[in-house]
């Protein structure tokens, strides 16, 4: 009896850590010496609520007051990442430039952050100036900013605003004062027209710099903007060509007889251009010298080596060859040498574009019938198909390297091509409207 | 008995033969894939149209319509051919009279190109005649808030910690302390020097060695019942039947039992005589994880850059008692893994989680505000980054 009832009472605490355990008890945390610390490790992926009231005409705007604020709402709501809460319900009003922001009413309607502004138009000149306020903290977000230009450049002012809000919220540079360069294309599918265009990155002030009497290919920007390379049939046979934006001068390229140059792309200094070269139905990359127009060979094999495009840092090079039997991606010093391979999946993979930032490659892939545009690590690892259709092709990164532009076509003897833009998260797939078919597009840098 | 054998012997030569033939036989057969190359973007016809239309003088610029703002450079209408009619077709693609043969080897280092082929780095015109400068706005002129229309000027009755979501030796915490005092006194001299003799070296080297270590200061456990008013308390819930001797039963060893592991956790975060640590019950492991997700919900991280994807904040923050986050002192103190703007915009995101789910204040306990009147909050994105 004795000995049971000890036994007993040397098992209670036992039995009562077991019954804490049954019943749900919850044990105690550990016993902090400081602070209380928490570790969050998940959250939510959705866009930012922001508002953008119209902004402030301090003279002379008119329109353009409206229209900006328009604009910068559409920049940023086109990427995906942030949500605009209509104008029709927002609380407060935003009557003077310099008026207290009225952080509750914003609260009340859940906008996360709100871009108030002012526009002044007087003497030929625009001046546009913002602020970007964070509602939750209560606090403004950087220095307020203006802008000033011709009239005609509003736009690009509400761009320019639209780029600082972005980056001032995602830590990233923004893309929205930029313009693509693309081929527009029209009439029927067996006898297209094509022609050099440019336009705003939304496919807003198209502007046609070549006419439809030889085709055109794959135009690429310098790396300042104000040069385009693309490949021209006007003698017949593809040259690369280069061409002066402001002034639409053109000038061909490495020019050799039996040969056809295609693939261009600059260097990210501009200083050289890396192409393909085709001669006895071998084509190879080169490398051309601008300046001294000196000319390099870069690759010799009996295989297609094409589409090459610079690493960020222009010491390497990406491109596609068929010298394993299918079309692959590569590697190699931008000085020529021994490539690596990198794409290792099933399937074939073509245009590869190098990251801005440097960490990506993005790409064509044909798989099954079916065409993607992707992206890899530099070492192939991590490859993430983004898209998939009946035809998807020729990536080009915009700017911040968030963003990739593409031409997608449509099957069939109506099928058309068209731009489209994705997030390289795979998300926010988005057609660029332009005037009639387009393909080919090319992403320029930041304009100044 | 040979039917067997013979057939276990076709069974074996099928078998081997298949083993040897097989992989020849069944091979997979890699359907020829589909060539294609970007030649498939230029039609036989568009080509033929090209090259016949190539000996007709190069046209030295095609000097396209720069396209005046207007839309001047309407999409060409449909009948395009029209336009530009096509010269008569050629029957030959490659248009062998102008494909010279082939070179029979390609140079390895073609001679360079004669100078004029050198790209003039003179071509200086800007694709923006108008380049937009970005000017800072004089600081003076930034607006200052408007005073928040406070719904509630005064800290609203706060909220007397509320006994019944407590743990359950909660209880026992209030009840009438007067009449207890004698029965707690015996217990408390020896358990607290115990512990602190036993658990801690000094007060200088605390803080050091658990910093170092990483490990709790306090051991959760401890035997013996430290100088706290709600650890008598529960003693003295139970024996109040007065001056019983120690329990026979069973019943009252295992009730015994349980309500001194139960009350524990008020015990424990007392570094006896430590000034810093929160005083009171900790939390417990699920009012952590009710804490955790009230803020997880807001942490949005759809907006952030890859950089800010990449580094893990850690965040103070001081909430007042009614749970709310006091706005004002909430601070970046350290941020790994990625560079000063990724910490700024993702330190700026777990601001606005703070601030937005702590608005109605957090679901914390408030019988044990002084362990959550201060808050560090690690926001690591490691699981949420896009790759």
């Amino acid at each position: 009896m004795t000995v049971n009832s000890l036994s007993i009472r040397a098992l209670a605490p036992v039995l009562a850590i077991a019954l804490m355990g049954l019943f749900g008890v919850q044990a105690p945390a550990q016993a902090q010496s400081g602070p209380l610390r928490i570790e969050i490790t998940e959250g939510v992926i959705e866009p930012l609520p922001f508002a953008v009231p119209d902004f402030v005409d301090e003279g002379g705007a008119g329109e353009y007051a409206r229209n900006i604020a328009r604009v910068i709402a559409s920049d940023l709501s086109g990427t995906g990442l942030f949500r605009e809460i209509p104008r029709e319900a927002h609380i407060s009003r935003v009557s003077s430039f310099d008026s207290s922001i009225a952080y509750e009413d914003w609260k009340a309607i859940n906008a996360q952050a709100v871009i108030t502004g002012a526009v002044t138009v007087s003497g030929g000149r625009i001046v546009v100036k913002f602020r970007l306020f964070d509602v939750f903290s209560g606090q403004q977000l950087g220095e307020g900013l203006q802008f000033a230009g011709t009239p005609q450049s509003w736009r690009r002012m509400a761009h320019k605003v639209a780029d600082a809000a972005y980056s001032r919220i995602t830590g990233e540079g923004g893309y929205f004062d930029t313009r693509v360069v693309y081929v527009s294309e029209s009439g029927p599918k067996n006898q297209r027209l094509k022609r050099l265009a440019v336009m705003d990155y939304d496919g807003a002030n198209v502007q046609y710099l070549t006419d439809s009497s030889s085709i055109v290919l794959a135009p690429r920007f310098s790396p300042t903007g104000d040069r385009i390379l693309y490949t021209s049939y006007a003698t017949g046979f593809p040259r690369i060509t280069l061409m002066d934006v402001g002034s639409l001068r053109t000038q061909t390229l490495a020019e050799q007889q039996g040969t056809m140059t295609f693939a261009p792309r600059f260097s990210p200094d501009g200083g050289r251009i890396v192409f393909s070269l085709e001669r006895g139905g071998n084509s190879d990359l080169y490398m051309l010298t601008v300046g001294s127009g000196n000319l390099s060979q870069l690759t010799n094999a009996p295989s297609i080596e094409t589409a090459p495009s610079f690493s960020p840092d222009g010491s390497q090079i990406t491109f596609e060859s068929d010298r394993s039997g299918t079309q692959q991606l590569y590697i190699m010093s931008a000085t020529g040498g021994e490539a690596r391979r990198i794409s290792g999946g099933q399937g074939r993979y073509s245009t590869p574009v190098w990251s801005p930032r440097g960490d990506m490659i993005a790409f064509t892939k044909q798989h099954q019938g079916r065409f993607h545009i992707g992206v890899m690590r530099t070492d192939g690892s991590e490859e993430r198909l983004l898209t998939a259709s009946f035809l998807d092709e020729g990536p080009t990164w915009a700017p911040n390297g968030r963003v990739i532009m593409f031409t997608r076509e449509t099957s069939g003897a109506g099928g058309s091509a068209a731009l489209y833009s994705v997030d390289i998260s795979g998300r926010n797939l988005r057609q660029i409207p332009t005037e009639g078919a387009a393909s080919d597009p090319a992403w320029s840098p930041l304009l100044p | 008995m040979q039917t067997g054998t013979l057939i276990s012997g076709v069974g074996h030569a099928a078998l081997i033969l298949w083993v040897i033939l097989g992989d020849w036989l069944f091979a997979r057969k890699d359907a020829p894939a589909v060539e294609v190359a970007e030649v498939s973007l230029i039609s036989a016809a568009e080509f033929d149209a090209m090259v016949a239309a190539a000996p007709s003088t190069p046209e030295p610029a095609p000097t396209a319509e720069p396209a005046p703002e207007p839309p001047a450079p309407a999409p060409e209408p449909e009948p395009a051919p029209v336009v530009e009619p096509p010269p008569p077709v050629v029957p030959e693609l490659p248009a062998p009279s102008q494909t010279p043969p082939p070179a029979p080897e390609p140079e390895p280092v073609p001679e360079p190109l004669p100078e004029n082929n050198g790209v003039a780095d003179a071509l200086p015109l800007p694709v923006n005649p108008d380049p937009i400068p970005e000017v800072p706005l004089p600081p003076t002129s930034s607006p200052r808030p408007k005073p928040a229309p406070r719904v509630a000027p005064v800290p609203v009755d706060a909220p007397q910690p509320a006994v019944e979501v407590a743990e359950a030796p909660a209880p026992a915490v209030t009840p009438d302390p007067v009449d207890v005092p004698d029965v707690v006194e015996p217990e408390q001299p020896e358990a607290q020097q115990q512990e602190a003799g036993t658990v801690l070296e000094t007060e200088a080297n605390r803080d050091q060695q658990v910093a170092a270590s990483g490990a709790p200061p306090t051991s959760p456990r401890p035997r013996g019942r430290p100088a706290r008013s709600e650890a008598p308390a529960v003693e003295t819930a139970r024996p109040t039947p007065t001056p019983t001797p120690t329990p026979n039963t069973n019943a009252d060893a295992v009730a015994a039992a349980l309500a001194e592991a139960l009350a524990e956790p008020a015990e424990t975060p007392r570094p006896s005589g430590a000034t810093n640590a929160p005083q009171g019950p900790p939390m417990t492991s699920g009012e952590r994880d009710a804490m955790r997700v009230a803020v997880q919900q807001c942490w949005n991280v759809g907006s952030l850059s890859s950089d800010a994807l990449n580094t893990t904040v850690v965040v103070y923050v001081s909430v007042l008692q009614t749970g709310v986050p006091d706005a004002g002192s909430i601070r970046l103190i350290s941020s790994t893994g990625g560079t000063d703007a990724g910490a700024r915009g993702a330190f700026e995101a777990a601001r606005r989680a703070i601030i937005r789910c702590g608005a109605g204040g957090f679901p914390l306990p408030p019988e044990k505000y002084e362990q959550w009147r201060e808050m560090e909050l690690v926001f690591n994105p490691d699981g949420m980054r896009m790759r």
